[in-house]
């Protein structure tokens, strides 16, 4: 079955290992939608999450795949029921005089919090699970998205689990 | 004690058991090839002609000895060089250590003469690589590099080391080398599991390949081999791994194998992969390889497990282990009537061979004189091409590590440097390298190399005078549109062989060819023996790409 997962590495912060990481996701041509790399919290190593499309059968090659790169040391899939998933993104919609309270209206729906005002536009920072953030850009684009950045997924396990104690 | 980076280096490789490196000089590793003329007592350095020459040497060494083989070339050009021997081991899983020198740390992204990031152009065929910026790093970073070459699937390594780190100088403290151990994935449920699936069948087939040789497997394969008393299949890289006269043997799977792998493979209820991974040249329609059949694969690396072909139950494990354990786990058994089947089928393999000749050899004629000379401790070495496949459904390979082709990449132009690697490893040895005369063209300059250092390597060209295989699928499947396939050269080979200061002889014809081949053999001394071909021999039976043994071409013209 064709579906979205998520599934985080931990690797060593050595110089080099996230283009290991995107060179092998692309010379197997796996399908990804988002990858964020940050500090893990544990010295010397960091995290990365993934959000990929495919089947079972390709999430479990990705996984096998990735652990064959001498600086990965962990790579799990995080099962969306048991997981937290965010994101941030930041969204500038075109706005004028007439439009704002309408526009504000359906961010506050979405507990969007304004950030910048320009002369003819809106900022608007959103976090939430990609799903949510998804909404928030289609309830929007009827007033004119000029640009958007989105971060990608960060994502943890529930519970008191970690990757490292795996 | 106090000891500078190229220094360190050879230390490091003294102590991982290395007494062999091959290489070529250069700007960059001035400093360890000064370190290499101390050291020259206990390691031994074999120049080649060009640094793609060693880098194949270096493999060559690797596949007849089971060690891990040792390059070093110089920055720039000569890491780039190093390149295809690097894939080639890569897609054979081949383990080395390359090394390459690069310039000092200050010049380093400055686009310095003789710099390229070699670890950039190295990641997608190296297990690993590393670039060492402090000589601090220098000794652990070698002990790091020969244990991940050596250790799990095996594979290249590459370390590269800017000319400041070989002449700076730090404490040593010498280590012994960490044994490797890969540990057993599999549990014993999942062996019960494939224990029973054994059980169970009644047309069993093991399809086995390059990694029973890697894991030195060759005789828990044949005990496991016998105890089911199936036919055995190997692909082009597993050749050696099981004798090729037992009973079960039954040849090579895949494009070039014989009718009865085919038919066996189409009509099995089982199919037990042993270290071999669906490459397209086996299973050319991944879908309906063993349509019928439950898969068994035991394998080192857990992402050939469903890589190309589903697989019902996996063993993952070094194949030594794996192999003795499921061996343990099944029964005893005699499948008397599949064999016979497996039999018949191969008695109607025949493949009409071209009439004889004056004006040329056969290629199967001069494979089997060659066969008849040499003894099973030979080593035999190919090029890429026809030749390559005549050998390998000719050849009768006794024992393991007595073969070196280029199986995954397929590299023209492998042969010289791994035949030479293989005498090196081997003395006392006779090398036989076949090549044709397109492969041979790449990398003849390796004959200096080769008259060097006296090297008893007989080399069998297949002169069609025409890029055979190419052209071989020109005529099957671009209507006979030769495009430069067919280049005229004019090079007479043996007087090449004498230009270079190695003798070279000829053979005309099929009546030639004992005589001719059982004098240079006997000659235990460098030789080029050219041998006419007919342009218009193929290679068959054939199955074409993506398709199934019910496609198989066994005639052609």
């Amino acid at each position: 079955m064709e579906n979205k997962q998520i599934i985080s590495l931990l690797a060593h912060n050595h110089p080099g290992v996230l283009l290991r990481i995107t060179s092998l996701i692309s010379r197997r041509g796996f399908n990804i939608d988002s990858l964020t790399a940050s500090p893990s919290g544990i010295e010397g190593y960091s995290r990365l999450t993934v959000r990929m499309s495919g089947d079972d059968n390709e999430v479990e090659q990705f996984i096998n795949q990735m652990l064959k790169i001498v600086d990965v040391k962990k790579a799990e899939v995080l099962p969306e029921e048991t997981s937290v998933a965010m994101e941030l993104a930041l969204v500038k919609v075109r706005s004028d005089c007439g439009n704002k309270n309408d526009i504000i209206a359906v961010t506050s729906t979405y507990h969007a919090s304004l950030v910048n005002i320009g002369d003819n536009s809106l900022t608007f920072r959103a976090s939430g699970t990609p799903s949510q953030i998804d909404t928030l850009i289609e309830s929007l684009s009827p007033f004119g998205i000029i640009e958007m950045a989105r971060t990608g997924i960060a994502a943890l396990e529930n519970g008191d689990a970690s990757l490292t104690e795996q | 004690m106090q000891l500078n980076g190229s220094e360190i280096i050879a230390e490091c490789l003294i102590e991982q058991g290395v007494d062999t490196v091959f290489g070529y000089p250069g700007g960059a590793v001035l400093n360890i090839y000064d370190a290499l003329y101390k050291y020259s007592d206990r390691i031994t350095h074999i120049l080649s002609a060009h640094e793609q020459g060693a880098s194949h040497a270096a493999d060559g060494y690797a596949r007849t000895t089971g060690k891990c083989g040792v390059v070093i070339a110089t920055s720039g050009p000569g890491a780039t060089n190093l390149v295809t021997g690097i894939a080639t081991a890569y897609m054979d899983s081949i383990p080395m250590v390359a090394i390459t020198g690069n310039v000092s740390n200050d010049l380093l992204a400055r686009d310095s003469f003789q710099e390229v990031d070699i670890c950039g152009i190295t990641l997608p065929v190296t297990k690993h690589n590393f670039i060492v910026k402090n000589v601090k790093d220098l000794a652990n970073v070698i002990r790091k590099a020969f244990r991940i070459a050596m250790s799990g699937r095996k594979g290249p390594v590459l370390i590269d080391i800017p000319k400041d780190v070989t002449g700076a100088v730090c404490e040593f403290t010498p280590e012994k080398p960490e044994t490797v151990v890969n540990p057993l994935v599999s549990g014993a449920a999942d062996f019960a599991e494939a224990a029973k699936a054994i059980n169970a069948s009644k047309r069993p087939m093991i399809y086995m390949g390059g990694g029973v040789v890697s894991a030195d497997a060759e005789k828990q394969l044949l005990a496991f081999a016998e105890k089911i008393d199936c036919p055995v299949a190997s692909s082009l890289m597993g050749l050696g791994g099981f004798p090729s006269s037992h009973r079960l043997f039954i040849g090579t799977i895949g494009m070039h194998g014989g009718y009865e792998t085919g038919k066996a493979t189409d009509n099995c209820d089982l199919i037990i992969t042993v270290g071999a991974r669906f490459s397209d040249r086996v299973a050319g329609d991944r879908n309906k390889f063993g349509k019928d059949a439950t898969i068994i694969q035991l394998d080192i690396d857990k992402a050939e497990i469903n890589k190309n072909v589903k697989i019902d139950h996996s063993l993952v494990g070094d194949l030594k282990d794996t192999l003795a354990n499921l061996t343990e786990a099944v029964d005893e058994t005699k499948h008397d009537e599949w064999n016979a089947q497996v039999s018949e089928w191969a008695k109607k393999s025949g493949v009409t061979e071209t009439p004889k000749s004056e004006n040329y050899a056969h290629p199967y004629h001069i494979i089997e004189a060659v066969n008849a000379l040499a003894s099973d401790d030979d080593i035999i070495v190919t090029d890429v091409g026809q030749h390559q496949m005549w050998v390998s459904q000719k050849y009768k390979f006794e024992k393991p590590r007595k073969w070196c082709t280029s199986g995954g990449l397929g590299t023209m132009g492998y042969g010289m440097g791994a035949a030479i690697g293989s005498a090196v490893a081997n003395p006392g040895k006779r090398v036989v390298l076949f090549t044709g005369d397109g492969s041979f063209h790449m990398n003849l300059n390796e004959l200096a190399t080769v008259c060097s250092y006296d090297l008893p390597i007989m080399i069998v060209v297949l002169n069609n005078t025409v890029l055979g295989m190419v052209r071989q699928w020109q005529k099957l499947f671009y209507g006979r549109r030769f495009s430069q396939t067919d280049p005229h050269r004019k090079t007479d080979f043996a007087a090449v062989a004498e230009a270079f200061g190695v003798k070279g002889m000829r053979i005309m014809n099929d009546d030639d060819a004992e005589a001719v081949l059982a004098e240079a053999f006997s000659l235990k001394k460098p030789v080029v023996v050219d041998c006419r071909i007919s342009p218009d021999e193929n290679v068959l039976p054939m199955i074409p790409p993506g398709k199934t043994v019910d496609d198989m071409i066994t005639e052609m013209e």
